[in-house]
């Protein structure tokens, strides 16, 4: 039964990381990272597995496993289980840990700390993403915060303990929120069916017939809670301070994983619980959304730090996926689960990158650099090319997929001609795609500021090219980023039937509908 | 021999192969020069070879065509995003045109390029581009078509910054992604704006496609939409009018010309290949593709779309040969002349001389190309030199270069006989037909164009070498496709000509029989050709006017005898200097711009940002964070930072209020 790989792959998956930690926590110092290096493949290897035994067609959720632990005062169960949603995301999580893994060589200070501290990260992650039950969901989605505040307070950057605080709080803030959500969601239901759980496919089924009130107040503490996460204007600010202080591979974690979480809850419990909510104000969703958008970008283009920039990007890049989900639209849910992968892939790209050239230059301050940095680093150069181009979403890179399938699905949406009376519905959209001139604004400003131009005699005979290490980091990343880009069907056909039998649901919600 | 049907249904292999060339240099054969280089040139001479072969096939066989293969990119159950191939006649003329000068160009940088270190480096991204360009040729819809645009586009970025450690071209190379971007976003809303009132009608046909045997391709689907009510007149013009932005910002026309002139930081080759010859001619090619955007909703002339289109391109035509006037950058004049000249094809499709525009990019794509070569050849021989005032005499030294320059010369001048002349006059007689102050205007733009073109000659090859370094003559690889171009900027203007035409030529203004053409009959928007009659006046005028630039030319800048020139520069009127001046700092658009971006956004940014993230937000974070921790009494325990009890103070404010709603429920 342990072995049995339809039932037991996830739990094995999702627990693997505690018993690395575990691991990595009684072994010697010196073979922390082999450690850890050796079970982030593993849990890649397996997450693969899953991925190609998965079965696009077939409706529900599948992998799944319920152990039911006591009914009484509460019911509390153990109930993991993926559809090609949270599948795509377990696949990014293990990429992407197994990738930061890799890029944690220069953290030289207690590994082994680290490590466990990383492999705890991931526990968390992974749990949010396979949970299927509220309860367990919650208890993951907390969890990362106490990992999260030690690898940015232990190994950050100058004002780390500043920036952990403010992570915390911020975070901390949210999840209270969704606890509220939660006990007030089940309060509400227990009244009606004294059997009622925690358990997330009842809820979703249950959910839409509790007065549209009570969705609304559950439904604010959600979306709170993940909107802090995700994070949107105007709840961001703590986003670039927890970036610039967190050490490079964090921030690789934060910008790739911890983000999505927010983003995933989004799809999942807000748009899968509450669709009548989506319904009623969803045009606001997506105006929030298109808001993010041009205002991150616009920020972007003021800031002298350069993993600023790339920290505030995030902001602006998800807030792709508010507009895609909030309009009604197949299609454009389609392009915000995909943003969340491709996003996840770039600004992981991208924040290694920046560490590559922290770690050469010490300093962030893009006037301090001076430019030039392309004689002494070209392959860094061409990585550097490459992630810009892929941040600002051209064609043939995974961002643009993305973003076409937003842009086309918002704009062809039932919702858009609902905003104001129809009024201002489109013109929120076109507001949105000024980001495409903003991004490659600051983002090509930046790439000119630190690359082009002639060398500073201060970088002179200093600097270094990539190791092989880094090559293969930056490789890796980058091949993936460009496959999804040229064929974005290989992701979207495996999650496809779950985005379209969300909207379905959604839309079967419509007044006139029936 | 292979069947005609084999080169219309592999041509995917023409188009994936200089992408396959381009992928296998950069994943290690750079290494190599020689087989870089093998590689690259290899891929497009495939694509040239099977180009001839696919236009012969074509014309033999003209029931082959139009053929389009599809498959989805982006897919949901109700919703289609397609890629595709697509030969039709248009698009074998455009895949002959790309090839033919992209592999020339490719054989010069050969020579051109030798010394460099990034010779492989610079094949790579030529092959890049020429897949992307050939891509975007064969675009089924118009989203394919803005994916290979920007792949295109990004290419010409990585092309102008490729010497990187050069500031000005590291500038350039933004700008002109930059300026593309917002020409981009503009053609984005346009397919968004167009694809939101089609949605319902593609069906299973291929969404926003070109072609289609059932009549839902563009103009049938904006017919099928006007006439359903959900595409109103006003709308599609709109949607034409923000589409243009595209074609605008590629094409270099008014306002968003300002990034050609500076892309020539990037090297000659790239010069001649992206930015003249092929894909600032893509946003020509772009509206020809997708003609029924800017019609009448009923697929007729006459619309506000085309309209903008010609006063766009006159403008564009007017006010780059005017700036091409006073500058003395050689690679500056002609991306001056080619501003100008892409103008008279705008002008061209908005007064729906549709084949003659076509025409004149196909013309100007070989001319122009040379033209470029000709200046690298220049550059090269005088070791880097490109102000004409420090040239002069070199025809002694580089006899070859000197002719070839002189037949482009006079091709783009309008010289009967030659390539330019034929299409620029189909162009000129369309607008006077269209508007005579237009035509009159374009007249004026003709006689401008013989004046500056011949005062780079002169100034170039002509007289006393002015400057110190030792011209010669380049070798046969940069030379030999100079001559390779000289043909067909000379010839290719014939095949859009009928002889017969001469006999009915009439000089009263009235215009001659319509003759057919063998180019407006392959090439040709709507279902048969149309063709115009020759108009001896209008003709005569313009020849009369190009000549007249020659004289001018000839008096200043070859024997001397005329000083306007220096009286111009020199003058104290101040009419004459502010227009001088004017024409010197390019209408000072980048000033404009620049204080634009300098001056108002990027402090409007800054202002509004630090005022809401910085003021706004955090301080209302911290000013919630102290009031809470005032109301759990525990301020003292804030300057220790102890995240917990923060939260536990959150936490039962949180809970209280969860008890609150759940004692008040509805």
């Amino acid at each position: 039964m342990l072995f049995n790989f339809g039932q037991m792959s996830l739990t094995w998956l999702l627990f693997l990381p505690l018993i690395a930690s575990l691991v990595i926590a009684l072994a010697n110092e010196k073979h922390a990272r082999k450690l850890a290096i050796v079970f982030s493949i593993v849990m890649f290897g397996l997450s693969l597995l899953i991925w190609q035994q998965f079965h696009p067609a077939l409706s529900g959720m599948q992998f799944e496993y319920k152990a039911i632990w006591f009914n009484s005062p509460i019911p509390v169960q153990y109930h993991v289980g993926v559809d090609g949603i949270s599948l795509a995301l377990v696949v990014l999580t293990t990429f992407i840990v197994l990738m930061a893994v890799l890029a944690s060589e220069t953290i030289t200070t207690r590994p082994k700390l680290y490590y466990s501290f990383v492999m705890l990260l991931s526990l968390s992650i992974l749990g949010v993403f396979v949970s299927l039950d509220l309860l367990q969901f919650f208890v993951f989605y907390e969890l990362e915060l106490v990992p999260m505040y030690f690898l940015i307070a232990i190994w950050g950057g100058p004002n780390r303990s500043y920036a952990a605080m403010k992570f915390l709080l911020y975070t901390f803030f949210g999840g209270v929120f969704m606890l509220g959500g939660i006990i007030y969601l089940y309060s509400q239901l227990i009244m009606l069916d004294p059997g009622a759980s925690f358990d997330m496919i009842a809820l979703a089924r249950q959910c839409p017939y509790l007065p549209k009130l009570i969705q609304g107040i559950a439904f604010l503490g959600f979306f709170l809670a993940f909107v802090i996460k995700l994070p949107s204007f105007p709840l961001h600010t703590w986003l670039p301070d927890a970036h610039v202080e967190a050490p490079t591979p964090i921030s690789m974690i934060l910008a790739g994983l911890l983000l999505k979480m927010g983003s995933y809850g989004l799809v999942r419990i807000c748009l899968g619980f509450f669709p009548n909510t989506v319904i009623d104000y969803g045009k606001w969703i997506m105006l929030l959304g298109a808001f993010n958008i041009v205002w991150a970008a616009m920020a972007c283009l003021v800031q002298k730090d350069m993993k600023r920039i790339i920290a505030l990007s995030s902001v602006s890049h998800m807030g792709f996926v508010l507009l895609g989900i909030g309009c009604l639209s197949s299609l454009a849910l389609q392009g915000a689960v995909f943003q969340m992968i491709s996003h996840g892939v770039i600004s992981a790209l991208l924040f290694f990158l920046v560490g590559t050239v922290y770690e050469r230059c010490h300093t962030r301050d893009i006037t301090e650099i001076g430019g030039g940095l392309a004689k002494q680093m070209p392959v860094l150069f061409y990585f550097w090319m490459f992630a810009c181009l892929a941040n600002l979403g051209l064609p043939g890179l995974s961002g643009f997929a993305a973003e076409t399938a937003i842009y086309y699905g918002s704009f062809t949406s039932i919702m858009v001609s609902t905003l104001v009376k129809g009024i201002l519905g489109k013109p929120v959209v076109i507001f949105a795609t000024f980001g495409v001139v903003l991004t490659a604004a600051y983002m090509l400003w930046l790439l000119k500021r630190l690359f082009f131009g002639p060398e500073t005699s201060r970088w002179a005979g200093h600097l270094s090219d990539a190791r092989p290490n880094e090559k293969l980091i930056a490789w890796s990343l980058s091949v993936v980023v460009l496959a999804l880009g040229i064929f974005p069907l290989l992701l979207t056909q495996q999650y496809n039937p779950a985005t379209e039998s969300i909207n379905r649901l959604m839309v079967s919600r419509l007044p006139g509908s029936h | 021999m292979p069947s005609g049907q084999f080169f219309v249904e592999n041509i995917g292999y023409v188009v994936s192969a200089p992408f396959l060339a381009g992928l296998l240099i950069v994943l290690g054969l750079w290494r190599s020069k020689t087989i870089s280089m093998l590689l690259s040139v290899g891929a497009v001479a495939f694509g040239f070879v099977y180009s001839m072969f696919l236009f012969f096939a074509i014309t033999a066989n003209p029931k082959l065509v139009p053929w389009q293969i599809n498959v989805d990119w982006l897919a949901t159950s109700n919703f289609h995003l397609s890629m595709g191939l697509l030969v039709d006649n248009l698009v074998a003329v455009m895949l002959l045109v790309v090839t033919t000068v992209s592999l020339l160009v490719q054989i010069y940088t050969h020579g051109y390029m030798r010394e460099d270190p990034g010779y492989s480096r610079f094949y790579a991204y030529l092959s890049l581009f020429t897949g992307s360009m050939l891509g975007l040729v064969v675009s089924t819809n118009l989203f394919e078509t803005y994916f290979f645009w920007e792949l295109v586009g990004v290419c010409s970025y990585f092309l102008i910054g490729f010497w990187w450690y050069k500031a000005s071209a590291a500038e350039a190379a933004l700008k002109a992604f930059f300026v593309n971007r917002i020409g981009d976003c503009g053609f984005l809303i346009g397919i968004l704006l167009l694809l939101a009132a089609t949605k319902d009608i593609w069906g299973s046909h291929v969404v926003l496609g070109y072609v289609d045997p059932n009549g839902f391709d563009l103009g049938g689907v904006i017919q099928r939409a006007h006439q359903s009510g959900a595409l109103s007149a006003g709308l599609l013009t709109l949607a034409a009018c923000l589409t243009l932005l595209g074609p605008m910002a590629k094409s270099a026309q008014f306002p968003l010309h300002v990034w050609l002139p500076d892309a020539m930081e990037g090297p000659t080759p790239i010069s001649a290949l992206i930015h003249a010859a092929t894909m600032v001619a893509a946003g020509v090619y772009l509206v020809a593709r997708a003609y029924p955007i800017w019609l009448t909703p009923d697929g007729h002339t006459g619309s506000i779309g085309l309209a903008v289109i010609t006063v766009v391109g006159a403008i564009t035509a007017f006010m780059a040969a005017t700036i091409a006037l006073s500058q003395f950058d050689i690679k500056r004049i002609l991306a001056w002349s080619t501003v100008s000249q892409l103008g008279y094809m705008f002008v061209g499709l908005g007064t729906g001389a549709f084949s003659g525009s076509i025409f004149h990019l196909f013309n100007h794509a070989f001319f122009k190309a040379m033209l470029f070569l000709c200046s690298g050849a220049v550059i090269h021989g005088l070791h880097g030199e490109q102000d004409i005032r420090k040239m002069g005499g070199l025809k002694k030294y580089m006899p070859i270069t000197a002719y070839c320059c002189l037949v482009g010369t006079l091709s783009i001048s309008g010289c009967p006989g030659l390539s330019g002349f034929f299409s620029k006059d189909e162009i000129i007689a369309s607008a006077c037909k269209y508007n005579v102050w237009l035509g009159a205007l374009m007249i004026f733009t003709a006689f401008l164009t013989a004046f500056y073109m011949f005062r780079l000659y002169f100034m170039t090859f002509e007289n006393e070498y002015r400057g110190d370094a030792h011209p010669h003559e380049s070798p046969p690889v940069v030379w030999l496709p100079l001559v390779v171009l000289a043909f067909p900027s000379v010839l290719s203007g014939y095949l859009g000509f009928n002889w017969q035409s001469l006999n009915g030529l009439k000089f009263d203004g009235t215009e001659g029989a319509s003759l057919a053409n063998q180019f407006a009959a392959f090439v040709h928007f709507g279902q048969v050709p149309h063709f115009e009659g020759m108009n001896g006046l209008i003709m005569l005028i313009s020849t009369t006017a190009a000549l007249l630039g020659f004289c001018l030319a000839w008096a200043v800048y070859k024997t001397g005898s005329v000083h306007v020139n220096s009286d111009i520069a020199t003058s104290k009127q101040p009419l004459v200097a502010f227009l001088y001046d004017f024409s010197l700092n390019k209408w000072k658009f980048d000033e404009f711009y620049l204080w634009l971006v300098n001056e108002i956004f990027l402090p409007f940014f800054s202002f509004i940002w630090q005022l809401v993230d910085k003021y706004i937000i955090d301080t209302f974070v911290n000013f919630t964070g102290v009031a809470t921790l005032a109301t759990g009494s525990v301020v003292r325990l804030m300057q220790n930072g102890r995240g917990q009890y923060y939260a536990l103070v959150i936490f039962a404010w949180v809970a209280g209020l969860t008890i609150f709603a759940y004692i008040v429920r509805p």
